[in-house]
């Protein structure tokens, strides 16, 4: 259900909303989010300041029933 | 209000524009309930110059958080999906379960109850830091009450300062 949260509110704020693409990972600590989105949408995703990026986290962490949840905004191209 | 507590200044835009916002706000936040399985009705009103988009009646999930945190948090968001679509920024305030509602009367009481208090002790009285909606909703109060603010520090530390007459 996160990773569908997180597509959908990602989705609704960037311009290439068919190149949106979340992976869930885990990871020792817990969860990891990864999103990708456009090269040219990084900086919509992440805000001034990093302002759009922690209220991204914000809404998820609070959809995660108190279990900590890493959201990592990556461009489409970033090798992992 | 202090200056900075404006925001930029811009044409006021149009009822059906209001609206618009509203509708594409709606559609943003309903498809956020249907994910998480939260149920919830969807209010859409227009407040003076601005679009308030109102989920009542919520079941399940937490989406106000501590210090409607998360509700802060949604709401930018949904600004931008509203600004995306329209390229407009937007001013639309969204509230989950009457939080801002509450938050507002009982703002407005404390406001006026501390105009009351510096009208007797005539000493400027700070505040706690609040949110520019939640000083907002102070300095009003404290106006309606015949005394003066301002607000004063940094955000997200900004706190209003009730002065003497």
């Amino acid at each position: 259900m996160l990773e569908e949260a997180l597509e959908h509110l990602v989705k609704g704020i960037v311009e290439h909303p068919d190149d949106v693409r979340v992976r869930a990972r885990r990871i020792r600590t817990g969860r990891v989010l990864e999103v990708r989105v456009h090269p040219d949408d990084l900086g919509k995703v992440i805000g001034r300041g990093g302002r759009t990026a922690k209220a991204l986290r914000t809404v998820i962490n609070s959809l995660a029933d108190g279990k900590f949840v890493r959201v990592d905004l990556l461009d489409l191209n970033e090798a992992r | 209000m202090t200056e900075t507590e404006q925001e930029t200044v811009q044409a006021a835009p149009d009822l059906a524009a209001l609206e618009q916002e509203g509708e594409i706000a709606a559609d943003y936040i309903e498809g956020l309930l249907d994910i998480a399985d939260i149920d919830g009705d969807i209010d859409m009103d227009v407040e003076g110059d601005r679009a308030v988009v109102s989920v009542v009646d919520v079941k399940g999930g937490d989406l106000v958080g501590p210090n409607g945190e998360t509700l802060e948090a949604l709401q930018e968001l949904t600004r931008l999906a509203v600004h995306r679509q329209t390229g407009e920024r937007s001013r639309l305030m969204l509230d989950v379960g009457g939080f801002r509602e509450k938050r507002r009367a009982e703002l407005s009481k404390l406001g006026a109850k501390i105009a009351e208090d510096v009208k007797r002790s005539g000493e400027p009285k700070p505040l706690q830091p609040m949110t520019p909606f939640e000083r907002k909703i102070v300095h009003d109060a404290v106006a309606a009450a015949g005394l003066r603010s301002e607000s004063e520090g940094e955000e997200p530390r900004r706190y209003v300062v009730v002065l003497p007459a």
